[in-house]
């Protein structure tokens, strides 16, 4: 999932998940200013955006540094650069409109008895402005600014800069790395990772989404983290990352007030969900690439520390340990494009903090997420893809708690079902989707999950999206 | 002693002559490193047959390509696609130097094909179609298609990529240089044909 701009409030009581229900936005990645500065086409770094292509993993990877614009420069008296700039900016936009349905509409949130409106109209549903290029000799960037029509807030969505150099004189050649972000996995260039999964990464922000998602599977990113890691890339073939994590959220002030002269105030008690230390980031990956194939195959994973809401930070934290598996393979042709992922994502859950205060019944509970999905296109204009998603977990009578739409009837946060969706694109930076999620299970059960009457099915949503990237 | 002053000498020129070599061998393949190698493979081998190989290709014909590139003669799909862009901003100097750096690597081994219609391949390469106007490939392409003068190396080429470049001289996407020779032949050329040629090269 993408990073929402939706504010991460304070989790009264109730630890995680809930935050993300009717708060996820779909990701948001394809960017014509890598086209403008490159002069190569979408169809180089995507077979269809935002997927990455062998060539498109290679330009991230060396920090999106590959320019054919003519530069503003400047060199030492030893030939080397000491500024290198586009004389035109790498900019671009995008705009997103949708169109969302639910089987059932949701209850009015105010009226007993009464519905809201079923058929929802975003425009847009993200409004992006982007710089992505390079910044320096071997430093790159990607900066997505997003206008979110859901909190009508303009600000900081998915981003990263990254450095990168190439060591040709190592056998089979070597490039390593540094990238700082905002969310685990997006600086990933494979697609089977939680940040780019396709085809599970347009989702609408329109309708009901399950409730229970591992740290590392978005919900780090929807509070506000940054993190540094090193990377080496090794033969085109071996990828080792190690970083660390920290919270960073937007529009902290502590108690909810003005901090005095302007200044950030220190995150407190009052910011909840505080990831306590650094949360260490690993990511080991293989990848082969054959005739017009590709297939990789790897792991991931995270272990952090969070101090509950209205605790002292560090004082007192839950520690969830995040270990994941993931593959993709690849097939590039001319006419005939096909990709699938798969991703296996479990963590550990170690609630010592918020089981003393009462919050969940149980000390540990565990979460298994697996996403398996597919896609085709043909000449990269008519397709489609299908994926299977299912979470499970420990039942936790206090954690996952019966509420209307978003709530747990039985306590368990077991969710599963079905995506798919057809893809038109008239041309490489526009794409129509219609996308259907069907729920076989949500919130912990397929009938009156949430306690309050409603059925899984009654989530299953229809999702219109128009797509522009300029 | 005069075994002596001969390996002196060819040693001290050898010293005179390699830095400026090297640099040439340095700065292009530093950028054919860490740019051309993302799509056609490290040291010009490329694995993918949408990219075709160019490691001992012919310089003169990398720099007549860098340079219809550039200037936009070529201007197939693959080319305004990719090429526009990465040629767009180099030097004729370095052009030059791409072209020797990658006519001075390893040309790429052939790769089996099936034998028969290698075979009809050969027999097109050396003999051409008689009826059909299609010249013998061999012609222009040398004997063992390791390429002369302008005209590219083709052995141990991708057949895939040696198809489409038929497909597309035949249709006229694929103009400048040699271009128009080409159409005329790839035009009495059936697809079936292409297919043989093409095997018959990529098992060289």
């Amino acid at each position: 999932m993408g990073k929402s701009l939706c504010a991460v409030s304070r989790p009264a009581g109730v630890l995680f998940a809930l935050l993300i229900a009717l708060c996820s936005t779909g990701t948001a990645n394809a960017v014509p200013s890598y086209a403008r500065q490159t002069g190569v086409a979408c169809q180089g770094c995507h077979t269809v955006f935002p997927e990455l292509t062998p060539f498109g993993r290679s330009f991230k990877l060396n920090a999106y540094t590959i320019d054919n614009l003519p530069q503003v420069q400047g060199i030492t008296s030893t030939k080397e650069y000491e500024l290198l700039l586009n004389q035109v900016p790498p900019l671009s936009f995008m705009f997103q409109a949708s169109y969302t349905k639910t089987k059932q509409a949701v209850p009015d949130s105010a009226l007993v008895g009464e519905n809201g409106q079923n058929g929802q109209i975003l425009f847009p549903q993200q409004a992006s402005l982007f710089y992505a290029g390079r910044v320096a000799p071997n430093l790159g960037a990607f900066i997505q600014m997003t206008y979110d029509s859901q909190s009508a807030s303009f600000g900081l969505d998915n981003t990263e800069f990254r450095y990168a150099k190439q060591i040709p004189s190592v056998s089979g050649g070597l490039t390593y790395g540094f990238t700082m972000n905002n969310n685990p996995t997006v600086q990933d260039v494979w697609n089977s990772t939680p940040a780019w999964q396709t085809p599970f990464d347009q989702r609408s922000n329109a309708t009901p989404s399950p409730g229970a998602a591992t740290q590392i599977d978005g919900v780090l990113a929807e509070r506000g983290v940054a993190g540094l890691t090193a990377y080496l890339w090794w033969r085109n073939s071996i990828y080792a990352e190690l970083g660390l994590y920290r919270s960073s959220p937007q529009g902290f002030t502590p108690n909810g007030t003005a901090v005095p002269n302007g200044n950030a105030g220190p995150l407190d008690s009052t910011a909840g969900g505080v990831v306590t230390s650094y949360a260490p980031y690993w990511r080991i990956a293989y990848e082969h690439q054959w005739d017009r194939n590709s297939w990789s195959v790897g792991a991931y994973g995270m272990s952090t520390k969070i101090t509950p809401a209205d605790e002292p930070v560090s004082a007192s934290f839950d520690r969830f340990r995040d270990v994941a598996i993931d593959s993709q393979y690849q097939f590039i042709g001319d006419e005939h494009i096909f990709s699938a992922q798969a991703t296996y994502i479990k963590e550990r859950q170690s609630l010592d903090a918020t089981f003393a205060l009462g919050d969940s019944a149980n000390p540990t509970n565990d979460l298994k997420t697996i996403r398996v999905g597919g896609s085709y296109y043909f000449r990269r204009t008519y397709g489609g893809g299908l994926g299977y998603f299912s979470t499970t977990g420990t039942s936790d009578a206090v954690l996952y708690a019966p509420a209307s739409v978003t709530g747990f009837g039985n306590n368990s946060p077991n969710s599963n079902g079905w995506v798919a969706e057809l893809n038109y694109l008239p041309w490489q930076n526009v794409k129509f989707a219609l996308q259907y999620v069907a729920y076989k299970k949500f919130n912990g059960a397929s009938s009156n999950y949430d306690g309050s009457g409603r059925n899984a099915s009654d989530n299953n949503t229809l999702y219109l999206l128009g797509w522009l990237n300029f | 002693m005069k075994s002596h002053l001969i390996v002196l000498l060819s040693l001290m020129s050898l010293s005179c002559m390699s830095p400026s070599l090297q640099a040439q061998e340095t700065e292009a393949g530093k950028l054919a490193a860490q740019v051309c190698a993302s799509c056609h493979g490290p040291r010009g081998d490329s694995i993918s047959p949408g990219f075709p190989k160019i490691a001992g290709q012919r310089a003169e014909y990398l720099e007549n390509q860098l340079k219809a590139f550039r200037n936009r003669t070529r201007a197939d799909p693959m080319a305004q696609a990719y090429m526009w862009g990465m040629s767009s901003q180099l030097s004729d100097d370095m052009v030059a130097k791409l072209a020797v750096f990658y006519s001075g690597q390893k040309p790429p081994r052939g790769k089996a094909a099936d034998p028969k219609l290698a075979q009809t391949g050969k027999a097109i390469y050396e003999g051409g179609i008689p009826g059909a106007n299609v010249q013998a490939c061999v012609a222009c392409h040398g004997k063992d298609a390791e390429g002369t003068a302008v005209f590219p190396r083709l052995a141990g080429q991708h057949a895939e990529y040696l198809v489409k470049q038929l497909v597309l001289f035949k249709s006229s996407l694929r103009e400048g240089g040699s271009a128009q020779v080409m159409h005329n032949i790839s035009t009495g050329m059936s697809f079936e044909q292409m297919e043989a040629v093409a095997a018959y090269l990529m098992s060289k």
